[in-house]
């Protein structure tokens, strides 16, 4: 389903051609057909393997690390740890891509030199003419380890006497919003609810684990071609290395999935000391093992949300508290923490409202970047208290969230004034409209319906002055190229540039070549992260491809003898709007531009909007470029016996201000009602003192083709966006109200609710049978 | 990764057996288990003889008096077998949900029945189906049935030389009731938590055949057999029936493990008899 705003405030209110159309993408084919080359594809003469040494211990100091048996087996070529590395041994962790400061500069060993701090830290880095011989030397390492008193729970690692794993004090980072008067708010309401929902571990599990080939080339230039959501990551490789920027070149080929994964560096540094060392190409695939162990897994989180509600349903209070766990080193938890913060309120005005937030360190696996980055986990826990809210006072869910949904205007969690459209009423409820009728329970069958709202910020923190340039150019022939490194994470960020290049120019998408993810040979074009590639390549890119159009049409108008504005691009030619007989193809246009020293190629650079951070003491300021809305609804039947829930129906209704390629739009959404739906109920990380229990995928469980349900998308277009044609970001907003409406459907469904995920069948069955039992002793 | 080992490949079942006796390696059928047992060092072995060329052991034969599955049959043949939805109902039921499809594909009924795992899905339709396995080795062949095949955790008669060359069963009663339920904590490519198979006959409003299998709840997938004596000869009443579930209940000695607790496993295996139970007799009686 599909609605577009056609009002006149639209600020796109114009008929586009390919942009919103239901494409097929344009790097379907060679991946339809096997030929897309990912980094782990990619061989090159006189090549080495590699294979890293984990730590299989969370917390202990290293007394010696004896390389010796392995140095010497032949076919090794190297064997690195920490002795080897430049002093400085430290690798940057901090918001990578093109953000023009703002940062807390986190830092992390790249390979562990005293001790080691969580399950799976690298100790030692090897070589090899084989991944066989490379395997076989790491079993020759003989690591002598001290096993030391570490800490494994985020609030033990905030008392006093705590072992130390982070600065003084294990505080990662901590943030206050201080807002209104919250006294006030709680003596207005008529009734007050607290409540504590806690959430869990979650792998990315992306198709493509970490893999990676780097070189130096002719020119004594350090080459890696990387499965990376971030070219950018060449400055933090040549920092690490003590080379110069200009020396390293990272190019990322299709990556395979990233969901934040991708995002802070993962092995690229690994093999360029390995490429430096031997003077040889060296190249690393993860084992999906190690896979687990080599990249940071969402923020498991607890929030305390204390609520003042009147009788009519309006919120007059909130009070949260919410409580991270960073794991062994800071990496982005900062600002993961900063997310959930400003999203702790879910989409919904509160004047009153005191939050206390903080990400403490622990001897637990790092955790980092993961679509959804904090505010999906706050999400979840606003979306269950407003739902207790509405069941303790009496009132319909969804209009308990009417009567406190934010509105254009209103000044959202930090005061930061939302600009673009909010329709989360309209959103909400389609979704719910869309599950039909809830079936009669039956036999051991129980049904239940949830739903779920949200805001999501798209962008980057605006403090940090995000960029993002791009290069569009009609050729001789009126084919048209556009250059930008923006990393192609399989959400077809390279296809939507070729769409609104060629909806500028009036070029079929098809027809249009897109060179992406280098960026030494193309502009830096900033991350695929925060949802803010379409957003920001694709502005840029509009930008670019503005200025072409404009140079073109001044020298056309001459030549048809009107004004530019009469011209219009479109189906391959130039034409005149009032008299379309009168028109030139793209190609002789091209040619005649060309003749006449037209400019026929433009390079720009879209600035986010900035901002200079916020009020320490009132967390008051303006964070994000803007907020995408939306809600998800999910219908589940659980079966009381065994807790057992099955989702019958997922349903996505989003905003998206303006899809680009609707069957982008709807891939999103049928992704993400996955991935939530794992969040929900399956997937979590086992950890028994920092070490992962169950690091494959026959124990992590992610729902597999039998556990889809009938997913429904629908796409709403309020235009009202920053990014291309008013579109908004929608890769993680689409999936933070997922987990929510499913366990808000599971708590509809067996009538209590359960307030840590994933909601196992153990879990369920134990919430039924307490339920049973209470309601037995009433 | 994968630990380096020695392989042999024979192409007949006496070139199998020799190979089994006298190199003293393991049998090694779909690989689907054993594979990531040997990448996790769960299982060791650096000696295995593969199954995938012997001729004669992948067949499913269908006789009035016996149903009889070679060991080389995979998942996927059981489940494209038009006769396995009468000959054996909760057979097909389990392997149309073992694992997912590429797995179906390699793994056999004999490596499923024969890795010893309490979590083996066919093995608790196999018990309820009353089902019998030959033992071939060098020196001969016998039949042994499912009910004593298992003695410990992954421990089984079998002895190093013999190979498991066939499953057979007596095609069940007309009109019987033959089920299975598998609880695992998804849908797809799931480790079992608790399964349960049932086969119920009825005569005159009477139950003429009770069986009752339970896995993943015990060292070993194992028969119901208190359960299954209170049923025989009477008419099933709720009472009765959940008599059943709970004497099954009693016979099982779960463990806590990363997918559930005992006492979760000792509930569902409860709650999962009496559904079975409930629902044969309905389709019985």
């Amino acid at each position: 389903m599909n609605q577009v705003d056609t009002s006149p405030n639209a600020i796109a209110n114009v008929n586009l051609r390919q942009v919103g159309k239901n494409k097929p993408r344009n790097d379907a084919p060679t991946k339809v057909y096997g030929k897309a080359i990912y980094a782990g594809d990619f061989y090159l003469e006189d090549m080495l393997f590699a294979k890293v040494l984990h730590s299989d211990r969370a917390c202990a100091n290293i007394k010696s690390v004896d390389t010796s048996a392995a140095k010497a087996l032949a076919g090794v070529h190297s064997v690195l740890t920490a002795d080897d590395l430049p002093a400085t041994n430290a690798v940057m962790t901090d918001m990578p891509g093109q953000v023009g400061g703002g940062t807390k500069n986190t830092k992390q060993p790249i390979l562990a030199k005293e001790c080691v701090r969580f399950h799976g830290e690298p100790i030692a880095l090897v070589a090899a003419e084989s991944y066989e011989l490379a395997q076989q030397a790491l079993e020759l390492i003989v690591v002598d380890y001290e096993e030391t008193e570490g800490v494994y729970d985020a609030f033990e690692a905030q008392e006093p006497g705590s072992p130390i794993v982070y600065g003084d004090d294990n505080i990662v980072a901590a943030y206050k919003i201080r807002k209104g008067d919250i006294e006030k708010g709680f003596a207005e309401a008529d009734y007050i609810l607290e409540n504590t929902f806690s959430s869990q571990y979650q792998e990315q599990a992306f198709l493509e684990p970490e893999a990676a080939v780097a070189w130096l080339d002719e020119h004594d230039i350090l080459n890696i071609r990387s499965s990376t959501q971030v070219v950018e990551h060449f400055r933090a490789v040549a920092d690490a290395l003590g080379l110069p920027h200009n020396r390293v070149h990272l190019q990322a080929p299709y990556v395979g999935g990233g969901f934040g994964g991708k995002e802070v560096m993962t092995i690229e540094v690994w093999l360029a000391l390995l490429a430096m060392d031997t003077k040889r190409p060296v190249k690393l695939i993860q084992t999906r093992e190690n896979s687990f162990i080599s990249h940071g897994p969402r923020h498991p989180f607890t929030f305390t949300h204390k609520t003042g509600v009147t009788k009519d349903g309006k919120i007059t209070a909130m009070k949260i508290k919410a409580t991270s766990d960073a794991g062994a080193y800071a990496k982005l938890s900062p600002y993961i923490l900063l997310y959930a913060t400003v999203g702790a309120t879910g989409p919904y005005r509160v004047d009153n409202l005191w939050i206390d937030s903080t990400s403490a360190a622990t001897n637990n696996l790092p955790t980092c970047a993961y679509r959804g980055f904090g505010t999906m986990q706050a999400n979840t826990a606003c979306e269950a208290q407003m739902e207790e809210l509405a069941k303790l006072i009496g009132m319909d869910s969804l209009e308990l969230r009417r009567k406190n949904f934010i509105q254009t205007g209103d000044p959202n969690t930090t005061g930061q004034i939302i600009r673009s459209s909010v329709w989360s009423d309209q959103c909400a409820t389609k979704a719910l409209e869309a599950l039909g009728d809830r079936p009669e329970n039956a036999d051991h069958l129980v049904y239940g319906h949830g739903l779920a709202c949200y805001q999501q910020s798209y962008g980057r923190i605006r403090w940090m002055k995000d960029t993002s340039e791009s290069w569009v150019g009609l050729e001789m022939d009126g084919t048209l190229i556009v250059r930008c490194a923006v990393t192609d994470i399989g959400a077809g960020q390279m296809s939507a540039l070729a769409q609104i290049a060629g909806e500028v120019l009036g070029v079929p998408m098809g027809e249009v070549t897109v060179y992406f993810g280098d960026g030494h040979v193309n502009p830096l074009a900033g991350t695929s992260t925060a949802s803010r590639a379409l957003y920001m390549t694709g502005k840029a890119t509009e930008l670019a491809a503005v200025n072409v159009r404009d140079n073109l049409l001044e020298c056309m108008a001459e030549y048809f003898g009107v004004s530019a504005g009469e011209l219009d691009l479109g189906d391959s030619k130039v034409f005149v709007l009032d008299n379309p007989e009168r028109c030139m193809s793209t190609k002789e246009m091209a040619k005649h531009c060309a003749a006449q020293g037209v400019h026929r190629h433009s390079l720009e650079i879209y600035r986010a909007p900035p901002s200079e951070g916020l009020d320490p003491e009132t967390g008051q300021g303006e964070v994000f470029p803007d907020f995408t809305y939306g809600a998800h609804a999910a219908k589940v039947s659980v079966d009381i016996d065994t807790g057992e829930v099955t989702v019958i129906k997922s349903v996505g209704a989003h905003d998206v201000g303006q899809s680009i390629n609707l069957r982008a739009v709807e891939g999103q959404i049928e992704g993400s009602a996955l991935m939530g739906q794992g969040f929900a109920l399956s997937e979590e990380l086992i950890l028994e003192k920092g070490v992962l229990k169950n690091g494959s995928f026959s124990e992590y469980l992610i729902p597999t083709s039998e556990d889809v349900p009938e997913i429904e998308s629908i796409v709403l277009e309020s235009r009202s966006g920053l990014g291309p044609f008013g579109s908004k970001g929608i890769g993680e907003p689409v999936f933070a109200p997922v987990a929510a409406s499913i366990v808000n459907a599971v708590a509809d469904a067996i009538g209590t609710r359960i307030h840590d995920l994933p909601l196992t069948p153990e879990k369920v069955l134990a919430a039924v049978n307490a339920k049973q039992t209470q309601e037995a002793a009433e | 990764m994968l630990p380096p080992f020695e392989l042999s490949q024979p192409q007949t079942l006496p070139e199998a057996l020799r190979a089994l006796a006298e190199d003293g390696g393991q049998p090694l059928a779909g690989g689907t288990n054993l594979f990531p047992d040997l990448r996790s060092g769960r299982e060791k072995g650096d000696q295995f003889v593969s199954l995938a060329l012997v001729e004669g052991l992948r067949y499913i034969k269908h006789t009035e008096q016996r149903i009889t599955l070679g060991s080389g049959t995979t998942m996927s043949d059981i489940v494209h077998d038009p006769k396995m939805e009468t000959a054996a109902p909760a057979l097909a039921a389990a392997a149309k949900i073992f694992a997912g499809t590429m797995v179906r594909t390699a793994a056999t009924i004999g490596g499923n029945v024969c890795c010893g795992s309490p979590s083996a899905d066919t093995v608790p339709p196999l018990l309820t189906l009353a089902a019998d396995v030959t033992l071939s080795s060098a020196s001969g062949e016998r039949t042994v049935p499912l009910d004593e095949f298992y003695t410990d955790y992954k421990k089984t008669v079998m002895k190093p030389d013999e190979l498991l060359t066939s499953v057979s069963w007596a095609p069940p009663a007309p009109g019987s009731a033959h089920l299975f339920y598998k609880l695992a904590r998804r849908k797809g490519d799931a480790i079992t938590v608790t399964g349960v198979s049932v086969m119920i006959a009825a005569d005159a409003g009477k139950c003429t055949t009770a069986r009752v299998a339970l896995g993943s709840v015990a060292p070993t997938v194992f028969r119901a057999h208190e359960a299954e004596d209170l049923l025989v000869g009477q008419a099933l009443t709720p009472d009765l029936i959940e008599q059943a579930a709970k004497a099954a209940a009693h016979q099982c000695s779960p463990i806590d493990d990363i997918r559930a607790t005992a006492d979760y496993r000792l509930q569902t295996a409860h709650a999962l008899t009496r559904r079975l139970i409930t629902q044969a007799w309905k389709q019985v009686a």
